[in-house]
């Protein structure tokens, strides 16, 4: 054991390592870009972009910072790439293009006669002030697509020059004199490498492109920082940016659960407690990833990352391994532990595969929300209760597989499950309640008013007044151990529309910072398949009564 | 005789004890926690439908949701009274059902006599009142168009009790009763400009302008109507200004053109330029005449619409649900005359002797001192549009200046003043105004003890439960 220990620790000194130094030809993505309020490295902003263009970050294999990058030196060869994600088919048959493709040229959309007809139309829905129906905020996207490619290609989108005064960087169509030309040497280095790739040139041959490439754009780079160095002084935050997007902690934090989680359930249901010790340590090597990467977004932004959805997703799901642990090390049922690495390895999944409606990227916060400390702890402890929740979920997704193998025999595994239901339920509790107060507590300090009936407020309570109707329907006895497994199943869809729900769903209210569309039908027929669950479960119940008697 | 009393006195008891038992019972605690959740889950959903005013006015605020608040709060108490006398045990359950209760009598507090308004201060301008979102209608009158009296003030929610031609409100005045007979919760206005249906010689005159450069670059249509004859209405769009009535002998330096009426039908009109007090320029026109005022970037001001007098009225487009643009406005009838107002407007009724101003307006509180806003910035991100922080600093009496941003706010007077927002010039993009909101709470250290017990109950109940354990394993 102590053996596998440690080689599992060298394996993760391996995978940090192997992010930390750049490959020969990766110097442009370490270059610093201006965007969207932030200093970011060049590879952040070339996935982002392309993420919003093409809804990947890649295209057709090549990765996104070399396609952003050849937009802007010969954008006339992008006419005809089909480039332009639509999704939406209302947009599509608008434009009159076929529903069941996904990518359209640039030519396709701007030739189209419908297109300055259509936009339009948006326009004056905008001015009407209305909201905008799914129909025109896809429209809205596709405009949004359309002006970021256009820009990208002019040369205005990409900031690269601190000013000598003011704060805005001087993007590629500004730059002057000494600027251009070096500017013009690193797109010169860069083209012999693309070139030298494409025609299939020989390995050294390559290595010395690379490395020319690299030469250019660390002399671009000496030239930016001398046009005023003061705010040029990004390095450590823009190379560990681009540590973060190679290494993915995250999908290594699930691989390391999902090991975890298959470990648990061999040790559970085949009996074999040997292996517990091994789960542990997959789980904790798991964990510690996952702290790592919350921390690194943590230090990049200067603030905790938990101020949209995919954040607090990352959040939660390493609320409900704390959690999870701690009951195991408590009752050691080892199931506790299995529904803890399950379903964050399952949350992770889904906030790494999800990037248009979980968007992972780093942004600035809105003015309401910065630095304040109440924010923090508020935002923390309602989410976190809602990681209590969703291993409640888990465990309660347990519970009823058990009653549909049979309720006679698995009594006491039942028995077990809706205990540690009821647990989770408390400790949730326990954080929902407190973290609401912190909450008006919060909006009474900036706003001024303790509680205003705000939606995403209203559904956070209406979650807790739903676990307090089952915690005291406990009480009362209404709710025995079948009760309780399936209210940990019907009431998690409360803690569902509280965070997901009222964003995509009702899309109102002062919480609006966090609000997009997209899932909505996904997230319904996960609700609907666990309603199902519950009901399939309660009539295999009911059949087996009947049988008995 | 004796012992028929003993039983029924038996009977009410046993009856008052199964009642607090139902009152008191788990049972109606869940019934009435689910029903909470509910109704304000409806809330939410009217919300998005329509707006947070509305879902206060139909939901939170309704029949509904206090009766249920109610039953809550007998239940909480009544199984306060059922477990007496209380034991150690019984701590946490009683600190966070009584926090419960505390808190809820605190929001009470703050429905009641709390303030909650905001306040919309120019930059470099005082303002001492502040709108709340309660509604009043006002009536004025005036003999002579200079000195108004106050006929009526009605504080009104058109919202829940809208009137009806059945059912108007009735104000009456000396010329006969105003009406209010019709309400609409939203609807889109757009202004109009006609010729008034009496010519008595109170109407002012209005003038629709067309501002134009060669390239289009600035192509500006509006409207200035007179108040009455005589008066001077503006027009300011930044690079200069328009004026509807007397021309001053000498200008303030600034871009600026004075029409005034004429008896030919026509306007007369008065440049003047930046930087220079005398006329650059003067002349007369008529409906559909164009020229060019001569200032530094080259421009035509045309006349489109010429009325010698003229009213506005409103054209109102009925929605479904509310947005940004949209208001809600009410009828009135004076004298066979009918006319809308919208909210925050104010319109006239003429008699012969008469004149009588009625408006629909938020209703304004005095804070019985002046704000004044010195300055006003926004911290913007570094290279974007995208606000980081809006600050404004003001100054009040016995306090030179005090910077409010937000999540910063001032506290004075026994009143809080929160930076919410501010207004820009749409032409410039330039902030114009901040926006503060104003609160007073006098529940808020209720709430907060409230929140406080609640809070204590829950940790003591797993301190109590750790301890229960521990006694038992012992």
């Amino acid at each position: 054991m102590r053996r596998l220990q440690v080689i599992l620790v060298l394996l993760l000194s391996l995978l940090v390592y192997k992010g930390a130094f750049a490959a020969a030809g990766d110097q442009l993505r370490y270059l610093p870009v201006q965007n969207a309020g932030r200093i970011k490295p060049y590879d952040s902003f070339a996935k982002e972009m392309l993420e919003i263009v093409y809804g990947k970050s890649t295209f057709e294999g090549r990765a996104a910072p070399e396609i952003i990058f050849t937009w802007m030196l010969s954008p006339t060869a992008w006419e005809d790439k089909k480039i332009f994600e639509v999704r939406n088919h209302e947009v599509l048959k608008a434009l009159q293009l076929p529903v069941d493709q996904r990518y359209f040229s640039g030519k396709e959309i701007f030739s189209n006669e419908h297109f300055q007809m259509v936009l339009q139309e948006l326009q004056a829905k905008r001015e009407s002030k209305e909201k905008l129906t799914p129909y025109f905020q896809a429209l809205q996207r596709l405009e949004n697509q359309l002006v970021i490619f256009r820009e990208i290609a002019a040369g205005n989108m990409l900031q690269l020059i601190p000013p000598q005064e003011g704060t805005a960087w001087l993007s590629v169509a500004q730059f002057q004199g000494g600027q251009q030309q070096a500017f013009s040497d690193m797109t010169k280095a860069f083209v012999d490498h693309i070139g030298g790739i494409a025609q299939g040139v020989p390995a050294s041959q390559q290595e010395q492109t690379a490395k020319a490439l690299d030469e250019a754009v660390l002399k671009f780079r000496e030239m930016a920082k001398a046009n005023n160095p003061e705010l040029y002084n990004n390095d450590t935050k823009v190379n560990l940016e681009v540590f973060y997007n190679n290494f993915h902690p995250f999908r290594w934090a699930y691989i390391l659960y999902m090991l975890a989680s298959v470990t648990i359930l061999v040790v559970w249901t085949m009996n074999k407690p040997g292996l517990m010790k091994l789960g542990w340590v997959f789980a904790g090597c798991g964990f510690a990833l996952h702290t790592f990467g919350f921390v690194i977004r943590m230090y990049l932004m200067d603030r905790a990352p938990v101020t949209n959805m995919y954040e607090t997703v990352v959040w939660m799901s390493w609320g409900a391994v704390v959690f999870s642990a701690i009951l195991e090390i408590i009752y050691k049922y080892r199931f506790i532990f299995f529904a803890g690495t399950l379903g964050g390895m399952v949350a992770l999944i889904v906030a790494d595969s999800a990037p248009a409606v979980l968007d992972p990227t780093l942004q600035p916060l809105e003015a309401v929300l910065r630095s304040n400390y109440w924010l923090t702890v508020h935002v923390m402890t309602i989410t976190i209760s809602y990681a209590a929740f969703f291993l409640a979920f888990v465990l309660g997704d347990i519970g009823l597989v058990y009653y549909i193998k049979g309720e006679e025999k698995n009594q006491d595994k039942i028995k077990a499950i809706a205990n540690s239901v009821y647990r989770a339920m408390q400790i949730g509790v326990a954080f929902l309640a407190p973290g609401i107060i912190l909450g008006g507590i919060w909006a009474d300090y900036s706003w001024g008013r303790f509680w205003g009936w705000d939606p995403k407020e209203t559904w956070a309570l209406i979650a807790l007044l739903g676990y307090l109707a089952v915690l005291h329907g406990r009480l009362g006895g209404w709710f025995r151990n079948f009760g309780m497994i399936a209210a940990g199943v019907v009431t998690f869809s409360l803690v569902i529309m509280a965070w997901y729900g009222v964003n995509f769903v009702l899309g109102a209210g002062l919480h609006s910072y966090g609000f997009g569309a997209g899932g909505v039908e996904y997230v319904a027929a996960f609700v609907a398949a666990h309603f199902l669950l519950v009901i399939y479960a309660s009539l295999v119940r009911k059949k087996s009564t009947e049988l008995v008697r | 005789m004796s012992h028929a009393a003993d039983d029924r006195s038996n009977k009410v008891r046993r009856y008052l004890k199964s009642t607090i038992k139902f009152l008191a019972s788990l049972k109606l605690a869940v019934i009435v926690i689910a029903s909470i959740a509910c109704v304000i889950a409806v809330g939410t959903f009217v919300e998005a439908k329509y707006d947070a005013t509305a879902a206060r006015k139909i939901v939170y605020e309704s029949f509904w949701m206090y009766g249920v608040m109610g039953i809550l709060a007998i239940n909480l108490t009544a199984v306060m009274v059922d477990r007496w006398p209380w034991k150690a045990r019984h701590t946490p359950f009683v600190l966070a059902h009584i926090g419960i209760l505390i808190l809820m009598f605190g929001a009470i507090i703050t429905q009641k006599f709390g303030l909650d308004g905001s306040m919309y201060v120019k930059i470099g301008q005082s303002a001492q009142f502040v709108t709340v979102p309660e509604t009043d209608i006002l009536v004025y009158s005036s003999f002579d168009g200079d000195r108004y009296t106050k006929l009526a003030e009605m504080n009104v929610d058109f919202f829940k009790h809208p009137p009806t031609p059945e059912k108007p409100i009735v104000i009456p005045a000396y010329g006969g009763e105003i009406k209010f007979v019709e309400y609409k919760r939203y609807v889109l206005p757009s202004r109009k400009v006609v010729p008034p249906p009496d010519t008595n010689g109170r109407w002012g005159a209005g003038l629709r302008f067309q501002v134009q450069n060669a390239n289009i670059k600035v192509n500006v249509i509006e409207w200035i109507v007179q108040r009455r004859p005589g008066y001077l209405e503006s027009f300011n769009f930044g690079p200069a200004a328009m004026h509807l009535g007397p021309a001053p002998a000498v200008g303030r330096g600034a871009n600026e053109i004075y029409f005034t009426p004429n008896a030919k039908d026509g306007v007369d009109y008065v440049v003047f330029q930046k930087d220079s007090e005398q006329p650059a320029k003067k002349g007369s026109l008529k409906e559909g005449d164009a020229f060019n005022p001569g200032w530094k970037m080259p421009i035509e001001v045309r006349v489109l619409r010429y009325l010698p007098q003229a009213k506005e009225e409103w054209d109102l487009q009925d929605r479904e649900t509310p947005t940004p643009l949209t208001t809600s406005a009410t009828k009135v009838i004076f004298n066979g005359q009918e006319q809308w107002i919208l909210l925050g407007d104010t319109i006239k009724f003429f008699t012969n002797e008469a004149v009588y101003l009625v408006g629909y307006t938020n209703r304004k509180i005095d804070l019985g001192f002046p704000l004044q806003l010195k300055e006003f910035a926004i911290d913007r991100y570094q290279g974007v549009r995208k606000a980081m922080e809006y600050k404004s600093v003001v100054s009040v009496p016995n306090m030179d200046s005090h910077l409010i941003s937000m999540n910063e706010p001032l506290k004075y007077n026994g009143l809080t003043f929160y930076q919410a927002s501010f207004d820009e010039d749409p032409n410039t993009g330039q902030p114009v105004a901040s926006v503060l909101s104003v609160n007073q709470d006098p529940g808020r250290w209720i709430k907060y003890l409230g929140s406080l017990i609640i809070s204590l109950g829950i940790i003591m109940l797993f301190y109590f439960k750790q301890k229960t354990k521990k006694d038992k394993s012992s």
